[in-house]
Order: structure tokens, then sequence, then C-alpha cells
């Protein structure tokens, strides 16, 4: 009776990634496996970008890792004022949609030749270095988040005597606390290396073209060839290397780490002059590469004709210079609210429901692993090319069976498919952490397995399940990749208005962008903000 | 009982919500085209499929709805390349009923893929009618050349002198239309054995490549309203229309030698909802007053010879003396070609 429930209940979300993301993508991958497919991968440019991809991502993991663990230690192990905003601040650039960190590094780069002047030339010049820092913007946030939740609630009692053993602080933290937080290490480094061996928006923004990964070559291939074969052999490549930072993580880090803190109950310590070191990295990372950017897009989006204006944002009622949107951008924003709202539906209502499936019944062996391989199937859409997956929905949708294509709930799905391993990321790590023994409690006491979901479980990580509802949104907020290839005409999503208005300079086109940005900023920086403030109330739940 | 009843209930919930927005996300488009063929929608209507840069003067399409009974609705798709290949994609089940833009560079491709019908009006057979043309040529900044004393280029081959060191802004031909047609013109002049050692040339001669026409137009060209540090571009020969400052004389001018002709093309895609309908609307295309609307509407040259062009065309924007690249293979070719200019060029 039990099992056939969890079958049941196992039912809606397999069925789901089954059709909608699998089905479609197996479908474009077998399309283009033909005799000597993988004559591609030794083609000379082919190799330069497979070479490229994994240089520079794995350049960018590094130096966000070096930079992001003493950030980590101040902001969360430490305690000082203003520092959930800060937190908050150096948020943003993770969850703001790719594009505009792509738009924000460009514009700072276009104003900035004073690298020049500085004997930096090679440096201003070169969009590799531009790349690798809006991937290290990007990912310092999330490498902070994911070490600092962990070492939030690692008790500091080994610490404590290795300095009252006269270790000096930063020996201990080398020593003593870095092999501690080597799972969160990993996961982090691994997550980044994801992020950047699958970045498309900002290397195609920043590179001009000019910059060659595989991710550009998937594109390449698909929009400009309809090269299937070598858009899906390079694809296949592109889940390999996923695969095997998701395996290689996985090895190293027996139990999931979250991007969300669960708890936070002990007093930390004040910070002091002895941390300057670790201040200066993060006053650094917050105020020069993250606060100072972010404040100019703002300061151009109020400037108009060389004066402060409200004009640009005035101008988002129309469809800028000689009509270039299909439609406002003002319909371009209800379009992505509503298809920012059914695909958070979506991706939480199944998110939430695999990791309650996930956490139950990891007794047997085999339903661990059978766990491993679910965990798996659902993560895979965080490493596949979004252009590949709108190509699989083309073909496949387009007629037959499902005509799904023509109608606008395809842009909404697909981006449910790239909120779903994000929520699963958030939510599962957060029922793993509260352990069993209330559920075993409430069993013992009688209670059915719904009952201990509804009035324990659920309670207990609200603000778990509020923060993934946060994530979820803001990924499809910014989803890019899927909505160029799938909404077209009046469908057309906020970041495809904003690549549009870009790709078009012309001062009206450039002011109205710019104020997009600004939008955008504002609204991930009070969501994030909305969303840290909640801390208090999650402790005194867990006190309960 | 009753509990565990209750508990049960909440759990088949949350499936069932599942489920219901699965069924309802998978047969909600069917239920819709159901009622809409019931309608009868789309017998009044013309769905034509056009890249990002072509714009209709709503006068016309009221003309055009008035004499036929057709509302048309624009599908902009992408630049020409990415609309081509959306309507290779989806040829089994095609997005609108006609296509405009497709030009002389993506021909092949419509072609070979046999997303086109024949169209129903000509007498031979015939896919593609032709609409419009323009000419892809480099532009300079006259009074940038006159403040700075230098005599400003006359052919594509000045551009590798000394004299014209960091000047020149080009576009990446894997991105941008323009570029491609450039791309294709140095192929024709200098020929397979020769085109390389141009581009290497200008490469050495510090030229500048931007991701699409718009950054190096808008952006880095010195006569237009960016006012950036390169004041010879390639552009279109319409270009200096477009910069006429308070003189009465445009500030820059265009190439009028071995330009690159885009002409582009209408035609009726295969399994269109309302053939009928789109080949009113490409005869409509044809006729005088669309095609004197044309330059204004789309900054390009009418096709027919009766047309009239606007005054400041005739005196600052004449289409190209003579064009280059019109026999190439440009469709069998792009590929090696990229690669090849790719190892010039790319920064990885």
């Amino acid at each position: 009776m039990k099992t056939i429930r969890l079958i049941g209940l196992w039912a809606a979300p397999l069925i789901f990634i089954a059709v909608l993301f699998y089905w479609p993508l197996v479908n474009i991958i077998s399309r283009g496996l033909e005799a000597n497919w993988f004559v591609v991968y030794f083609e000379a440019a082919t190799l330069r970008a497979i070479w490229f991809t994994i240089w520079q991502a794995a350049l960018s993991t590094l130096i966000a890792l070096v930079i992001g663990i003493p950030s980590a230690y101040v902001l969360y192990r430490k305690r000082f004022f203003g520092q959930r905003f800060i937190r908050a601040l150096i948020t943003v650039p993770l969850v703001l949609p790719t594009i505009v960190v792509a738009i924000v590094f460009s514009s700072f780069r276009a104003e900035h030749e004073i690298y020049t002047s500085l004997g930096l030339g090679f440096f201003f010049e070169n969009s590799i270095y531009w790349i690798i820092a809006a991937h290290v913007f990007v990912n310092y946030s999330l490498v902070v988040r994911i070490i600092g939740g962990v070492w939030v609630n690692l008790d500091n009692e080994t610490e404590e005597a290795a300095s009252l053993a006269g270790a000096g602080r930063f020996k201990t933290t080398v020593a003593v606390t870095l092999p501690q937080l080597k799972t969160a290490v990993v996961s982090a480094g691994s997550l980044t290396f994801l992020f950047c061996s699958s970045s498309y928006g900002i290397i195609l923004i920043l590179g001009g073209g000019l910059v060659q990964s595989i991710e550009t070559q998937i594109a390449t291939a698909a929009l400009q060839f309809l090269d299937l074969q070598k858009a899906a052999a390079l694809a296949l490549l592109q889940t390999a290397i996923t695969a095997i930072a998701f395996l290689i993580s996985e090895s190293i880090s027996r139990t999931p780490v979250g991007i969300e803190i669960v708890d936070e109950t002990t007093q930390k310590p004040s910070v002091d002059w002895r941390d300057w070191p670790a201040i200066a990295i993060t006053a650094f990372m917050a105020i020069g590469m993250i606060a100072i950017p972010l404040v100019l897009v703002l300061v151009k989006a109020f400037t108009f004709e060389g004066a402060l204006s409200f004009q640009n944002f005035e101008n988002l009622a129309g469809r800028g210079d000689r009509d270039l949107l299909n439609i406002s951008v003002g319909a371009a924003t209800l379009n992505t609210l509503r298809n920012v709202a059914i695909s958070t539906v979506i991706a939480m209502a199944l998110g939430v429901l695999i990791s309650y499936l996930l956490s139950r019944s990891l007794r047997s062996r085999k339903s661990k692993a059978a766990h491993r391989v679910i965990d798996v199937l659902f993560l895979i859409p965080i490493g596949i090319s979004s252009v590949v997956l709108s190509f699989g929905y083309l073909i496949t949708f387009g007629s037959g069976p499902l005509p799904l294509r023509e109608s606008w709930l395809v842009v909404p799905i697909v981006q449910s498919l790239m909120a779903l391993p994000l929520v699963v990321r958030i939510v599962y790590p957060a029922l793993v952490s509260i352990g069993t023994e209330h559920r075993e409690a409430a069993a013992m006491a009688g209670a059915s397995a719904s009952e201990t979901w509804w009035s324990i479980e659920a309670g207990i990580i609200r603000s778990v399940i509020l923060t993934a509802a946060g994530f979820a949104m803001i990924a499809g907020i910014g989803e890019f990749g899927a909505a160029s290839l799938l909404a077209y005409g009046d469908q057309a999503t906020l970041p495809t208005v904003l690549y549009a208005l870009i790709s078009r300079p012309g001062e009206q086109n450039f002011g109205m962008a710019m104020a997009v940005c600004a939008i955008l900023i504002a609204m991930t920086f009070i969501l994030v903000l909305a969303v840290s403030a909640r801390n208090p109330r999650r402790r005194s739940l867990v006190a309960q | 009982m009753q509990k565990r009843t209750r508990n049960r209930f909440i759990g088949g919930l949350i499936a069932g919500l599942a489920l219901v927005t699965l069924s309802l996300t998978v047969f909600g488009p069917q239920v819709r085209d159901y009622f809409s063929e019931l309608a009868l929608f789309n017998q009044n209507e013309v769905v034509v499929v056009t890249h990002d840069s072509a714009a209709f003067p709503q006068e016309l399409l009221d003309e055009f709805k008035a004499e036929t009974g057709l509302t048309v609705t624009q599908l902009k798709a992408g630049d020409t390349g990415s609309m081509v290949n959306k309507l290779v994609l989806t040829k089994d089940a095609p997005i609108g009923d006609v296509v405009y833009g497709i030009d002389n560079t993506f021909a092949a491709v419509a072609l070979n893929n046999s997303i086109l019908e024949k169209l129903p009006a000509a007498e031979t057979e015939k896919y593609l009618e032709e609409i419009n043309f323009a000419d892809v040529c480099i532009n300079y900044d006259k009074e940038w050349f006159s403040i700075n004393e230098i005599v400003p280029p006359k052919t594509i081959a000045d551009l590798t002198k000394p004299a014209y060191t960091g000047l020149t802004v080009l576009t990446n031909p894997t991105t941008s239309s323009p570029g491609l047609a450039f791309l294709a013109s140095t192929v024709a002049i200098f020929g397979d054995a020769g085109w390389q050692q141009y581009w290497q040339a200008l490469k050495l001669n510090e030229v500048k490549i931007a991701a699409g026409w718009e950054d190096a137009y808008f952006t880095d060209f010195s006569g237009s309203s960016g006012k950036g540090a390169y004041p010879i571009v390639l552009s279109y020969t319409t270009s200096p229309a477009f910069e006429i400052r308070d003189n009465g004389e445009s500030q820059t001018a265009s190439f009028l030698n071995d330009c690159f002709r885009q002409r582009e093309f209408a035609g009726i895609l295969n399994g269109a909802k309302n053939p009928t309908g789109a080949q009113k609307f490409i005869t409509f295309m044809t006729q005088l007053k669309f095609q004197e609307a044309l330059p204004d509407s789309n900054y390009v040259y009418p096709i027919l010879a009766d047309a009239k062009l606007p005054d400041t065309w005739t005196d600052f924007a004449p289409a190209a003396k003579t064009t280059v690249g019109d026999e190439l293979q440009i469709d069998a070719s792009r590929k090696t070609w990229f690669t090849q200019w790719g190892q010039i060029f790319d920064v990885n």
C-alpha cells in the first residue's frame, strides 16, 4: 500500500521530466549522432573551444574560491554591523540575469580606458579577462553562500583549543577549519565550474563573437549551420563534463550541501584587527567589483542626454527606437511575470515533492542507489545547453502528438525545468539536515507520513521553501537562452527585449536597456534582502 | 480512520495537482487550436515572418486590409540566418504564411530544404520574388578626414595601407550579415588564394572587429551618433543619407565600387494555412505604393524601376556603380570561410 503510494507520487515528477526534458533531448541528440559523429571532437576549432571552456572555468573557479573563502569567514563566521546588508549585496550578482551581468561589464569596460593609461592595455583589450572577471563576479557569492552556510554551523571548540595552544588565527584556519569545510569547498567549486563551463550569454556578449567555447560552438553549429550532428556531439560532450563534475563532487562529499542556511544558533565573535586580510579582500570585492559597477548602471539609467532624468523609464512604455521591439517593454514585463508565476509553481510543486521523496527511506542500499540515479536525473537540466533543449522542442513539439511549440506555455515549462534542480538543491539538503528523529518520534506517536510532513517538517523548513521559491522566481526572470529561441512575436520576455535593445545601440535603446537593468537589480536586491530578513524567525522555529 | 483518509486525500492532492499541471500544459494548446479552428480565424489573417530589421508602415497594412479583407500579422524571428534556420526546423508545421527578407546569402538554404511553395502567380516555376536590395560598402567620415588632412581611402585594398592604421571598424562575418557580405566581396576581389592574406594585412593594420553592424556604426564610427574613434566603417551605400547635417551636406560618404548587393526576397511557406492570402500579400509588396515606402521604412532600394526615391537618397545615397560576388556559392562556402577567418581573428 505504502509502496504503491510512493510510486504514485514519484510518477508525476518522473513523467514530467521524461516527457518535457528527456524526450526532446534524446530526439535532438539521436538526430545528430549519425556515422562518424565524433570526428567533430578532433577538429582544430573544437579542440581550441574545449580547451578554452575547461581552463577558463577552472581558473574562474579557483579565483572565486580563493577570494570567496576569506569572505565567507568575515561574513558568516564573524559578526559586524551591516553584515546582513553586505550579504544581500554580494548575492545580487548571483541572482541577476546573466545577460544583465554581461551588459554591466561591457558598459563598464567601454568607459574605462584607464587600464590602457595604467599600462594594462592587454587587460583592457583582451575579452578573455573580462569573461573570467564576469564569471568570478557571478560565482563569488555562490562560493561565499555555500561555504558560509557550513562555516556558520561549525562548532568552534577545536579552533578555540588550537588558539589556546598558541596557534595563530591564519594557521588555525588552514590546519583546523579548512579540512572541516572540505565538503562545502568541493560543492562550491564544482557548482562554480558547472556554471562557468556552460556559460553562454556572458561569453557571447563580452567575447563579441570572437571567443569560442563549447557552448558558443553549439549555438553556432545549431543556429547558423543547422549542423545538428555537430551540435549534438558537442552537447553530449557538455553533458559529460557536467556529469563528471557532479560525480567528482559526489565522491568527495557524501552529504548534499545546499546553498541556503538552515540554522544559525551560536553567537559569533565580532571582527577584530587580526582579520584584516580577509576584510580587505571582502571589502575590495563588495565595493570595487560589485557595488561600484551596479551603482554605475543605476546612474546611467537615470541619465538621459547627459542630464539627470526619468526619460529612460518613461520610454519603457514604448517599443524602442524605430519600433525595434515586437511589443513594449511593459508588455514584455507582464509576459515575464506570467511565465515566472507558472514556472515557479511547477518547479516548487515538483521540486518539493522530489526532495520529500528523496529524503525518505534511505535505509536499503538498493534504494540509495536508486536515489542517486534519480538525483542525477533531475540535476542534468542544469548542465544542458538551453539552446540544444530549445532545438529539441522545435523538433519534438512542432507537430505530432504534442503541438506545444505554438503555445506560450512552452517558455514557462522550459524555465521550470531550469529552476527544478535549484529547488531540489535547496530543499533536499535542508530536509536531510533536520534529521529523522522527529519523524520517528511522530511515527511512534501514531502520526502518518503526510501528517508528519505537514505539521512538522514543512514548518521547520518553511523559510527554506520560501528561499527556494525566491530562487526559482529569479531563475525564471533571468532565463535567456530558451526564451530567445522559443518566445517570439508578442511573447518576448524581459531578457529577450533587453538583448534586442542592447544589440541595437543608439542612445534611446541603450538608456532603455539601462533602465531595465536598474529595475532588475533593484528587484533582485529587495527579494534577497526580504529572504534573508527571515533568519531570526528560522532560529526560533528550530528552537521550538 | 477519518484522519488517515484526510491525509491520504492531501497526499493525493499534491500528486493530482502535479498531474493537472502536466496535462494542462500538454493538452492546452490542442484545446486552444480546436477552438481557434472552429472560429475560422485563419482565413482572414496572413502571418508574415520577417527578420528583426523589417518594418511595415501601418497605413500600408490598413490599405491592404481594405483591398483584400486580410489582416497582416508580422512575426520577427531574429536575424536573417536564424529566421531561415527556424523556418527549416519548423517546416512540418510552419509558423507563418509568408516569409519576407530571405537574402541571396541564404536563399540556397531555403531552396535546398524545400521550405517554400511554388508561387502560383508566376508563369515559370519560381519560389522567390525579389522585393528590394541594399549595397554593403565601406563608409567614411568626410569631416574627420578633412580635419586631419588625410586623403580618404578609395578602394577596399587601400584599407591595409599604413595611412589608415587603426582607423577601420568592420563587423564579425559569423555574427553579422553585412560582415558576411563584406567577407564575400573580399573573396570575390582577392580570390580564394588571396583573401586570407588581405584579412591578415587588415589585422596587422589594427582593424577593429565589432560583433554587429549596430555596434560598429552607432558606437565605434566617428561619423554617426556615437562619435566613436574610427572614421572608416562597414555599412551601406544608403547610410550617408541619414547623416545630413545643418549645412545640408552629409558628414559621411560611401564607396560606390566593388560593393556587395544583398537582394531580399519573399516567398510562400510550404504548408501555409493561407496560401491564397500569402500570394496576395507578395503581389502587394511588388506594387508601386509598397515599393516607394521601402527606403523610409526599411532603408533599402526598391526593385521596381518606376519607384521614386526620396530626394536625399538621389543626392547622398545612390546605389553602387559596380558590385561583386554575385556568382559566389555563398551557402556552400560559408563554413570553410568562417573557419579560416576564425583562425585569423579568434581570441582563443
